[in-house]
């Protein structure tokens, strides 16, 4: 075989992956046990689990413990928070590790502009730059996406939990979680930052207590999580209008609250919220369910009264009533196909379940310890536009890697780098 | 035993009868020590009391060992997984045939240490010195006098104090790996009937050992930190004929270290320190009238302060707990047997037992438990055969003035029974016993996680075994193996909620198990020579059997159980020296269900313990873990490798 044939072949296995259009590409985060250092990485594709530890599998590492969130921050660069491991991992769509920081410990959801990672943290500590920064109350990060270093953080509530970008602002829900534990009360606010200068805006006191949990985001519309004290008081979902804030509207007029618990939520492509979970008490030992969807324009309009189903689409209601622990919901927004994890028992993998967006069950798969956490990638040629990601415009000025996943500055002519999340061969400009 | 005077040779044989010790002592050093035995109220060769499955440790062999607890004692018997989150710092609970550790009963000269709070107890707070022995019975030890809580758990570990036979005054000083430093006092007398001792200890330690994680996918250095401890204990005793009494004080600060995480830096986050100071003072009395009865008292008092606090002086970053938690307990009860013919024993036991815990957790209101328990007990023996059946009951009831009330009050009946045939040295038996434990406290109240509905976790032992052993001038051996089926139902577990991001105690999981324990052991002497082999070995085959539907789970290994470990010790004496050397093996355990690479790989331990015997002086020389062997009880927790220990002890006289 001459070199070039070879080069040639070589070159095909490297394309054909792309070559086969994949669809359906969904990274899932197994939170794995606490301190047991075996959060793990599914990665599902076109019906089939590639691999339930994909990131060993790319990377010949450890993924590390408790991974709690992941988004895309732009076209070639995913953020995922590793709690306990105190990490922010940056990776590839393709799995490559990027790079890695520990500035934010305790680290817990994240939001992005495409430029920029934002994360909150229960900690009290952040390194900015080369200094060490310290708060009395939780703290909001800013990490630039080409350096992987904090550039600026802003103190918020106790505890801060799901974090959304909107408008050059980010919605942070403050929790006050640990407030069973210290001293402090719980939060009932919304912190509002400026992501330009990082600065706190407003906060808005959502009457609600302990806003905790997955926070998701269909255009200006948030959904946030209230499990109450599990006491005397219950759990209760929020519809929050990031318009009505940023325009200064009084805070009872930014938000409904819902009396049902949207402990699991996610985005429809019609811009509804799913919503699942249950108003338990340790006072009774009793809990109640609930199925929901929303639709916040009307839940906000009607204040509540109006606007709530329990319409999911084919079987996956009934699905989903079967399921024995379920651990996160989601709708992939680039193709409307719906999915569900069970967690069991906790220490057997879990079930990933996957759904047609008509809503006819596809599969079960057997994934991982505490599936929890989603992320789609664009499926290959992917053409049209979703709201919330924002996709880097300027092609030829995104960064550059290399098949170790490496950023590269300085490139060499024929050799092969990513860009975008494509591979292609870089010739002189 | 062509060594031992003939005296002395019929106390062994009573000992042997009376199943407190299984193999006789053959060092003659012990034998002041065995004499005291004569104290205790024996009945007939052929009392029923060998019915009981018991191994135990006692005498020499127990110091023989290298042992820094009593968790590193019962390592050594068959049927036991000890837990152990490494280091000298580490809570240590033992774990009896897969039955869970709060089924382990843990006796002090025949009184429950109980918690109220937690229902374990960490076998690392007690040292073995002041102990005469350590036995393990499955299910319950069969004495014909005993409390009823002796009755009441799934199995039992005895400790029994060592009565003092003269007066002595020793110091002993210990170096160890890890910055470990440990001085002791002991002090002890023996006068009109009378006997006593004191003794004290203190111990300092880093527990700053070295650690290695090397697999396809890391390869993590680092050394452990937060696992130091330093305690203090003063323990008392005094003793006179029926009569016996023992204070305990122990206080101590340490801490508790993490899982070893992916993290960038090398710094592995602590999780929290820890106070301790524990006291109790305990007394019972014994007496026989009339050779027909006998009447046994028992009281204790036992106070158990607690606090945790999260790390957050060195990890600013988790949550800031600091939590104090205390608790009161106090114990009584009476026992009476009664022997109406030579043949038949009958016991009736009432005990009572009130516990106080407060803490200062958020939406927490102290709480007061009354438990009480009632047995009637008899045993048989008649020819060859024997017998002993018990009816226990229990009744649990809490007090609280928490808005929501306490939980319901808990009864309950339990059996057990067991049948014996001997044919000259071979001894044919079977039993079954039905016993629950109750939920603890933690479990039913602490904050965001009791739950009030929680029922009894029941366990259900059926066990065949059969003993042989065999002496002669030179030699004594001794084989015994048992066959048992367990049945754990409604075990209580903390899970997260459904549809909640909280956990709740719940009672969730059934677990079959199938098992042979097997011990062997044998001994012999020649002129100054001794030589000593134990051995166990554990078989097991634990199920899960809580959800069929769940194929991923369902009839798979109990996670942590390993199918096969053994254990083997040779001890060899020489005048005033003595080697022992112990190989323990564990097989290998899943962790999890998920990856078939969550496993636990096996291990093998081997302990030296070199000792010399002077008058003045003793001293010995042990290295635990001689090839280094990097190894886990939990995912995570490395334990100490290779390390040594030096102890000097002068006797003063």
């Amino acid at each position: 075989m001459s070199h070039r044939s070879k080069l040639l072949s070589f070159l095909s296995a490297l394309l054909l992956p792309l070559l086969s259009f994949a669809q359906e590409r969904i990274i899932l985060l197994n939170e794995g046990n606490w301190q047991s250092d075996n959060g793990k990485i599914t990665y599902f594709e076109d019906g089939k689990i590639v691999s339930n530890q994909w990131f060993r599998d790319v990377n010949g590492s450890k993924l590390g413990d408790t991974p709690n969130d992941i988004i895309a921050v732009n076209d070639n660069l995913i953020a995922i928070a590793i709690n306990w491991s105190n990490i922010v991992q940056f990776i590839t769509p393709d799995g490559k590790a990027v790079a890695a920081t520990e500035d934010v410990p305790n680290n817990r959801k994240l939001a992005t502009d495409g430029d920029y990672v934002y994360i909150s943290s229960y900690g009290h500590e952040c390194r900015v730059g080369d200094k060490y920064e310290e708060f009395t109350k939780g703290f909001v990060a800013k990490i630039d996406a080409t350096t992987f270093k904090v550039i600026a953080a802003v103190e918020v509530g106790y505890e801060p939990e799901g974090i959304a970008y909107y408008d050059g602002r980010l919605f942070v829900a403050n929790t006050g979680g640990y407030a069973f534990q210290e001293s402090h009360e719980y939060e009932t606010t919304v912190s509002v930052i400026d992501a330009a200068t990082m600065k706190v805006e407003r906060t808005v006191d959502t009457g609600q207590i302990n806003l905790y949990g997955k926070m998701s985001q269909s255009g200006k519309y948030l959904c946030i999580n209230s499990p109450g004290n599990y006491y005397e008081v219950p759990a209760a979902a929020i519809i929050l209008d990031c318009e009505a804030v940023i325009a200064g509207k009084p805070d009872k007029e930014c938000f409904v609250s819902l009396p049902y618990a949207a402990t699991y939520s996610c985005v429809t492509t019609d811009g509804r919220f799913y919503a699942i979970g249950s108003r338990y008490s340790y006072l009774t030992g009793d809990y109640t369910f609930n199925y929901i969807s929303i639709d916040p324009e009307i839940a906000m309009l009607t204040e509540g009264l109006d606007g709530i189903y329990e319409d999911f689409p084919g079987t996956v209601l009934a699905d989903i009533k079967k399921i024995g622990m379920p651990y996160g919901l989601y709708v992939n927004p680039y193709t409307g196909y719906i999915y569900a994890t069970d967690a069991a028992g906790f220490v057997e993998g879990g079930t990933l379940y996957q759904w047609s967006p008509e809503g006819k069950l596809l599969g079960k798969h057997g994934v991982y310890i505490n599936p929890a956490h989603f992320l789609a990638l664009k499926p290959d040629n992917y053409t049209g536009g979703i709201n919330d990601v924002i996709a880097d415009p300027a092609d030829s000025d995104s960064p550059l890697y290399n098949l170790q996943g490496i950023r590269i500055s300085s490139p060499t002519p024929g050799q092969i780098y990513i860009r975008n999340g494509k591979k292609y061969i870089y010739k002189q400009q | 035993m062509k060594t031992i005077p003939a005296g002395l040779l019929r106390i062994s044989l009573c000992m042997l009868v009376m199943g407190i010790i299984s193999c006789c002592s053959v060092f003659a050093m012990e034998t002041a020590d065995s004499v005291l035995h004569l104290d205790e109220i024996l009945v007939s060769a052929n009392s029923p009391r060998k019915l009981a499955t018991v191994q135990e440790l006692s005498g020499a062999e127990l110091q023989s060992l290298s042992t820094t607890s009593i968790a590193d004692a019962l390592k050594y018997f068959a049927g036991v997984q000890i837990k152990d989150y490494g280091g000298l710092g580490g809570l240590k609970t033992v774990n009896v045939r897969s039955l869970g550790a709060q089924h382990v009963g843990v006796y002090i000269d025949g009184i429950r240490i109980t918690n109220a709070q937690n229902g374990t107890v960490d076998l690392g707070k007690f040292s073995l010195p002041t102990l005469e022995s350590v036995s393990l019975y499955n299910a319950n030890k069969l004495d014909v006098c005993q409390s009823a809580s002796e009755y009441a758990s799934g199995a039992t570990v005895y400790m029994r104090t060592r009565k003092p036979t003269g007066d002595s005054l020793s110091v002993t000083a210990r170096l160890a790996s890890f910055h470990t430093y440990m001085g002791r006092v002991n002090a002890q007398f023996c006068h009109n009937g009378w006997s006593g001792f004191i003794d004290g200890e203190y111990l300092n330690s880093k527990g700053d050992y070295p650690f290695r994680y090397k697999s396809q996918y890391e390869d993590t250095v680092g050394r452990r930190t937060n696992s130091d401890i330093e305690y203090g204990r003063v323990e008392a005793a005094l003793f006179k004929n029926g009569f016996s009494s023992h204070a305990y004080y122990y206080q101590s600060e340490r801490g508790c270290p993490g899982g070893i995480v992916r993290r960038l830096s090398d710094k592995y986050n602590n999780v929290g320190r820890e106070w301790d100071r524990d006291l109790f003072v305990q007394a019972s009395y014994q007496q026989s009238f009339a050779e027909k009865f006998q009447l046994k008292l028992n009281s204790k008092y036992a106070h158990e302060y607690l606090r945790y606090c999260t790390d957050y002086l060195e990890n600013q970053n988790t949550a800031r707990v600091d939590n104090h938690y205390r608790q009161h307990d106090a114990f009584m009860s009476v026992s009476a047997a009664y022997f109406p013919f030579d043949m038949l024993a009958v016991n009736l036991a009432y005990d009572a037992r009130m516990s106080w815990l407060d803490a200062d957790l958020k939406m927490f209101c102290p709480v007061r438990r009354v438990d009480q328990k009632a047995v009637a007990a008899v045993q048989f023996n008649y020819r060859s055969f024997r017998g002993a059946a018990s009816i226990l009951y229990q009744h649990f009831k809490d007090h609280t003035r928490l808005k929501v009330g306490a939980a319901d009050p808990l009864s309950r009946f339990t059996p057990s029974v067991s049948l014996g045939y001997t044919f000259r040295n071979l001894t044919l038996k079977a039993w079954y016993k039905s016993i629950f434990r109750a939920p603890t406290l933690n479990d039913i109240y602490y904050t965001q996680a009791g739950n009030r509905n929680l029922k009894p976790e029941y366990t259900k032992q059926f066990d065949l075994g059969a003993e042989y052993s065999y002496s002669s001038p030179d030699w004594f051996a001794s084989v015994q193996a048992d066959v048992y089926v367990n049945h754990i139902d409604d075990r209580i577990v903390c899970l997260p909620v459904k549809g909640t991001y909280t956990w709740s105690m719940m009672n969730y999981g059934k677990t079959y198990c199938r098992g042979l324990n097997m011990t062997a052991s044998g001994r012999y002497m020649s002129g100054p020579w001794n030589f000593s082999l134990l051995t166990s070995l554990t078989w097991q085959r634990d199920l899960n059997r809580t959800d069929p539907s769940n194929e991923n789970s369902y009839n798979k290994p109990i996670c942590y159980s390993p199918t096969l470990s053994f254990g083997i010790t040779g001890i060899a004496a020489w005048r005033n020296y003595s080697l022992t050397v112990s190989e323990l093996h564990v097989g290998e355990r899943m962790w999890s269900y998920a990856d078939p690479e969550d496993v636990l790989s096996p291990y093998n331990n081997v302990d030296l313990k070199l000792s010399a015997n002077f008058s003045k002086v003793l001293a010995s020389l042990e290295v635990n873990d001689l090839f280094d062997v990097q190894y886990e009880h939990i995912p995570r927790y490395p334990m100490p490798g290779r390390n040594f220990r030096f102890t000097l002890t002068y006797i003063f006289f």
